[in-house]
């Protein structure tokens, strides 16, 4: 049956496409300059002048770089760092709650433990004091953020795998020597594959949060680089001058979250809305 | 019940003793204290004693069962900044803290039993996708921004409120507004979903057959059971709250533990850090115990084995 699309789904699109234009085009133009300082025209507000006469979209910062083009490429990085650490945690997450569902027994008490001892340390707490102390170059903050996100993975994963070993297609294989690293790649992880894609969905606009709060803290990205987050906590101290420097990159970081979860919750039926609460809260 | 008990508080414990383990080996991971803490000019007879006096000259193993030894005490060293001891630190930032998540929690939750028990009640299907949308959107916008538009809009520019720092009710106001709009968005959608589970079940459409008000059924047979699920995840958020303030005290400048263990970061005060997780941690633990206690009252069929 062909789904009726709403008016919030063509909402979400529209958000999407905006972002994706903005970190795909803008870094083609002619005016791309992320990290050119020109002090003679800093701090200006979006549509004015710069001091060569040439027309500054979006403004510029506190060191007269332009923020259109630092929105850019500050978008390129969070997507880069919400898409990998979304990957790296799915993998881990699908891997330990497919074994652990499959083995049961010890295995599955000693993965879910872990996942329990991981969920009684807020996440944020976790990141800021693990970053602290290894540093948060963009490698390591997408490793610590997929580390610290598989539990959401592992236990739909297991919670699905359990009624899955039950069935005719997994006893028949194994009736006929099936290893279990076999029957777990080939019987259990395509059919729990569309639910981690969907658990993967609603991670995503967290993980993307959590970068950005974690840089506007100053624990996330480091500058030169910009990011979102970082952007909104150097606008902060001009908030009376010019209020576009926390202004816009926090539209951008709310229309790209804002995108992927409607989206997603449009493409969803209340069930799933409610591993999307869970989700929230770990 | 006591064995249920016994099992979680061995749980904790083991919890704790992993939190203050993983905190022990990340520290030592990040380099040797005294390059931190001793000028750069510093002699190596200076450095060899200073190693001896923080004890750092012995094994390590013997340096992490002091470490947790003293941990038990409540004794996580002395702040490298402040010079005063770092547990003493946190406490001493706990209760506004406490102050700003439970407010925001409270005022949370009443206005989302109410307004979820409201758009119920009502019956308007149309109402109700309409107010979830609009807290699917709250709960997209970043805590931090929130907070920056809300001082944007009453401090730099109406000029109404206070925008940083603690002391009067209205230095309250902006944080419990941006923290308390996120909770109510969570667990507005979160009791409408559970509603709506319990819209479907025969017991409600035997009620409909037999005639009953609408508000008679919502009330009497629905809610009940609809709250269950939001005991669970409030207590379980209440403890993230407790924790997770350290957004939006940083942006209001609120002198509570979040901000503490921000500051402690950027100036390398481990101590302090160790301490602030661990406090955080313990209190999050308690709560998540309470709620399980709690949880197994108001559902019968819960047997805490």
């Amino acid at each position: 049956m062909m789904r009726h699309i709403t008016f919030t789904t063509w909402l979400a699109i529209a958000m999407l496409v905006a972002v994706v234009l903005l970190v795909t085009i803008i870094p083609w133009l002619p005016d791309y300059a992320p990290y050119t300082q020109d002090l003679a025209s800093s701090l200006l507000p979006p549509f004015d002048r710069l001091d060569n006469g040439q027309l500054s979209i979006f403004g510029t910062d506190k060191l007269g770089r332009d923020i259109l083009s630092r929105l850019a490429l500050a978008g390129r990085v969070s997507l880069f760092i919400g898409l990998s650490a979304v990957a790296v945690s799915m993998v881990i997450g699908v891997i330990l709650g497919l074994v652990a569902g499959y083995f049961r027994g010890w295995t599955e008490t000693i993965i879910m433990g872990f996942a329990d001892l991981q969920l009684s340390v807020p996440r944020v707490l976790l990141l800021i004091a693990v970053t602290a102390i290894l540093g948060s170059t963009v490698f390591n903050l997408t490793i610590l953020l997929g580390l610290t996100s598989w539990v959401a993975y592992g236990r739909v994963a297991r919670a699905l795998s359990l009624s899955l070993r039950e069935r005719e297609f997994v006893l028949s294989a194994i009736t006929q020597g099936a290893t279990p690293a076999w029957n777990i790649r080939k019987h259990l992880l395509p059919n729990v594959l569309p639910q981690m894609v969907i658990v993967g969905s609603f991670e995503l606009g967290q993980i993307i949060v959590l970068e950005a709060a974690l840089s506007y803290l100053g624990l996330g990205i480091q500058p030169p680089l910009p990011s979102w987050g970082l952007m909104i906590s150097e606008g902060q101290s001009y908030l009376e001058i010019n209020p576009w420097l926390t202004v816009i990159p926090g539209l951008a970081l709310f229309m790209l979250v804002a995108g992927v979860q409607f989206l997603t919750r449009s493409l969803t039926t209340e069930g799933e809305e409610e591993r999307d609460i869970a989700v929230r809260i770990v | 019940m006591a064995s249920f008990l016994a099992r979680r508080l061995l749980q904790s414990v083991l919890t704790l003793l992993g939190v203050l383990t993983a905190t022990f080996f990340l520290v030592r991971l990040a380099g040797d204290p005294t390059t931190l803490l001793l000028p750069v000019e510093a002699t190596a007879d200076e450095v060899a004693s200073f190693r001896t006096a923080l004890g750092l000259d012995q094994p390590l193993l013997v340096q992490y069962m002091k470490f947790l030894a003293h941990a038990v005490e409540g004794d996580f060293g002395i702040s490298l900044r402040q010079r005063t001891p770092a547990l003493g630190l946190v406490l001493e930032r706990l209760p506004a803290t406490l102050e700003l998540a439970l407010t925001s929690f409270i005022l949370g939750l009443i206005l989302a039993f109410a307004i979820g028990l409201a758009m119920r009640l009502s019956g308007s299907a149309r109402l109700r996708s309409a107010v979830m949308w609009i807290a699917l959107a709250r709960q997209a916008i970043p805590v931090f921004w929130f907070g920056l538009l809300l001082i944007l809009l009453f401090s730099v520019t109406l000029r109404w409120l206070p925008s940083l720092g603690r002391g009067s009710v209205t230095h309250l106001i902006l944080p419990a507004i941006t923290l308390s709009t996120y909770e109510l968005a969570l667990y507005l959608r979160l009791f409408n979903s559970s509603l709506a589970t319990e819209a479907k079940q025969d017991y409600v459409r035997t009620a409909f057959a037999k005639g009953q008000s609408r508000s008679k059924i919502v009330i009497k047979h629905m809610l009940p059971n609809a709250l269950l699920p939001l005991v669970t995840i409030a207590g379980i958020n209440l403890g993230l709250l407790l924790g997770g303030t350290v957004v939006t005290e940083t942006v209001f400048s609120w002198p509570g533990v979040g901000r503490l263990i921000v500051q402690s970061v950027s100036q390398r005060d481990y101590p302090v850090i160790i301490a602030g997780v661990f406090v955080v941690c313990l209190i999050f633990m308690v709560v998540n115990l309470i709620v399980d206690l709690l949880y197994a009252y108001l559902d019968p069929r819960v047997r805490l084995a």
